[in-house]
């Protein structure tokens, strides 16, 4: 089964045969014997080329955190025909609009803009509390706002919309 | 003897652990939120306090004063933070009946306004940084006063503590949004909006000194622990000795210490914080009359049990050791173990611990409030769990700190761990060059992912989603995952860092 990795700006393709619990991964040309155990939830035990790893898998938005050593990856996992079918449509190419979800429950406790502000990478968006410390929120690319869906002093969900910006 | 903490996470296990071992009882309390915590499992008794906003439970003085009579307790434990440095609070459980176990009100009152904290110290001769001695008033225009200290400076909570409420200010024109934050953040956490201005130090030294004094007139110190590492005022790591202090300076802050604790009266365990300049000049910044968070790093080099000795002195007992008892052995550093996402603009991550693996082995210490299957509220700070260790020497402590960091797995929320490993594995780390601006001035350099696992991360990944579509079988299926979404997630805002 082969599938396509992205990580940032890099695409991998990765073939994958075998089962549990041995597998065999071709990555950039090379084969790679792994047997890869699933120890609790999320955390892995890999035995690669004799090597012993142990990565912490968690999905986020859809990709997958990858906490291996002392560093943090963030890999979009797709099988390959779906990742030909995405890229060819044009979908991962210019976006429409950018909507900001609240990344975690809390509580707005200021909005700094208003809709038609033109904003650039690193004005402040808003201001949510949450767990005891005021979160100052900043754009991280630039835009208009088209949209703002929260007030001062409501309290949030996370996943909740809170901005548009074109 | 039966002791109500009130409190909860790490800190009220801490507690519970400590009067189990001196064979007290232990009555807990829980808001809402915190039914599951393992505070109320541990603890003989445990009692519901009202909702989940702290305001509502662990911040009522009359909500817990209704659950320590319900339960027949005979003392209080404040822990830190919440009620701990509430002068009120502490006169609220004498009038009732129930030993405090902390200083007395008037100590907590002297203190606890940090302007009439700088008052007593400068009157001791004890050296302050320059700002304001009183409050700025609510109406008052804080650009006059500030324009009398000079920016850049530092807005401060009065009756503050832990960091909050604290704000840098570099110019006139943050002055007030900063001052917006500072006081909504002091009113959230003291239940006091009250502000006061310090000039700014730059690049110094977070040095403390432990102190401990009883009923009895005698007041000692423990010598400092360095808190330097430091991300927006809350400390991260901490240790003991300071790789600055040498004896002679270690006594000379300690006398200081035990001087400003002596004038205000103090009883029971306190820590009075210095900043300490790049001329090991040290100058008096306030003094936190409760049990602090890092307390685990004295007790390690000291030997001696920090909420053990709180209890006794609550108990009207004499010290058990005078000051030429106290010797420091080998050194200790602790890493704060916080629910947030340090690569992710530091946003807190609350959520269920899938899984849970603490380190252990020789000289580690896990003083946590947590456990696999559990979920930390989004509603109380980020504190999951605090990782000590004790070795010979300090580059011993580092090398073993290093270790324990490797070992400790947190699945399930986004932690502090991946940025602990990189500080402790910091060259300025290792060779002791620190400041409460180190932080700052490594993040930029530091990169999530260096490039060394990135097969192995590629491989884990891709092994998982295989294993998902159901191509194969490893030992479980992983949690199912939301749908697909039709483009690489994206992160147009973070959190402003300086």
């Amino acid at each position: 089964m082969k599938f396509a990795a992205t990580l940032g700006d890099a695409v991998e393709t990765v073939e994958v045969t075998g089962e549990r619990g041995r597998y065999r991964v071709t990555l950039g040309g090379e084969v790679w014997e792994v047997d890869a155990r699933l120890t609790a939830q999320g955390i892995y035990s890999l035995l690669i080329a004799g090597v012993s790893h142990v990565a912490d898998v968690t999905d986020r938005d859809g990709a997958c955190v990858v906490d291996v050593g002392d560093e943090t990856y963030v890999i979009l996992v797709e099988e390959q025909t779906r990742y030909v079918l995405r890229t060819r449509s044009g979908a991962a190419g210019g976006r429409a609009h950018q909507t900001l979800v609240a990344p975690l429950p809390g509580k707005i406790t200021h909005v700094a803009v208003r809709p038609g502000d033109t904003v650039a990478a690193g004005d402040t968006l808003l201001v949510i509390e949450a767990m005891k410390m005021e979160n100052e929120l900043r754009a991280g690319a630039p835009g208009t706002v088209a949209e703002v869906r929260v007030r001062a002093g409501q309290t949030v969900n996370a996943g909740d919309v809170l901005l548009v910006i074109d | 003897m039966k002791v109500l903490v009130a409190n909860r996470g790490e800190i009220a296990v801490r507690v519970i652990r400590a009067c189990r071992e001196q064979g007290l009882a232990t009555v807990a309390v829980f808001s809402e939120a915190d039914r599951e915590a393992l505070h109320v499992m541990l603890a003989d008794e445990a009692y519901a306090i009202g909702p989940a906003p702290a305001a509502e439970s662990y911040l009522s003085s009359e909500r817990i004063l209704t659950a320590a009579k319900a339960a027949r307790a005979d003392a209080v434990h404040p822990g830190y933070g919440f009620l701990a440095e509430n002068a009120a609070f502490a006169e609220a459980c004498a009038a009732a009946g129930l030993a405090f176990i902390g200083p007395p009100p008037a100590a907590i009152r002297a203190m606890g306004d940090k302007t009439s904290a700088r008052r007593i110290a400068r009157d001791l001769s004890v050296p302050t940084v320059a700002g304001t001695l009183e409050p700025l008033a609510p109406d008052a225009d804080a650009r006059v006063a500030a324009r009398g200290i000079g920016y850049p400076l530092m807005l401060k909570a009065a009756r503050g503590g832990g960091g909050k409420g604290m704000r840098l200010v570099r110019q006139e024109g943050e002055l007030e949004s900063a001052l917006r934050m500072a006081r909504n953040e002091a009113a959230a956490a003291f239940g006091d909006s009250a502000i006061y201005l310090e000039r700014y130090v730059a690049e110094p030294r977070h040095i403390e000194i432990q102190v401990l004094a009883d009923d009895h007139g005698h007041v000692i110190h423990l010598g400092e622990r360095e808190c330097s590492i430091q991300r927006r005022h809350q400390k991260l790591v901490e240790e003991c000795p300071s790789p600055v202090v040498d004896a002679a300076m270690r006594s000379r802050m300690g006398e200081a210490a035990c001087r400003i604790a002596r004038a205000a009266g103090y009883v029971n365990a306190g820590t009075v914080e210095f900043l300490v300049d790049a001329e090991q000049n040290f100058y008096f910044l306030e003094m936190n009359t409760r049990l602090q968070v890092e307390h685990p790093v004295t007790e390690m080099v000291t030997g001696i049990d920090l909420v053990r000795e709180q209890l006794r002195i609550a108990a009207g007992e004499p010290l058990h050791v005078t000051q030429a008892d106290v010797a420091w052995r080998g050194a200790a550093i602790e890493c704060r173990i916080n629910a947030e996402d340090p690569f992710g603009g530091w946003l807190p991550s609350p959520g269920t611990l899938t899984a849970l693996r603490a380190a252990t082995g020789p000289w580690v210490r896990d003083d946590s409030g947590v456990y696999e299957g559990y979920t930390v509220p989004g509603v109380y700070d980020t504190l999951l769990a605090k990782l000590i260790v004790w070795g010979a020497d300090r580059a011993a402590a580092i090398d073993r700190m290093a270790r324990a960091l490797a070992e400790y797995k947190v699945v399930g929320v986004r932690t502090t761990i991946p940025i602990l490993a990189q500080i402790v594995a910091h060259p300025d780390f290792r060779a002791g060059r620190l400041s409460t601006g180190f932080l700052d001035r490594i993040l930029p350099a530091i990169r999530t992912a260096a490039g060394r696992f990135r097969s192995v991360a590629v491989i884990a990944a891709v092994l998982a989603e295989y294993e998902r579509l159901g191509h194969a079988t490893i030992a479980e299926s992983v949690a199912p995952r939301d749908a697909w979404r039709s483009s690489p997630p994206l992160t147009v805002w973070r959190e402003r860092t300086r």
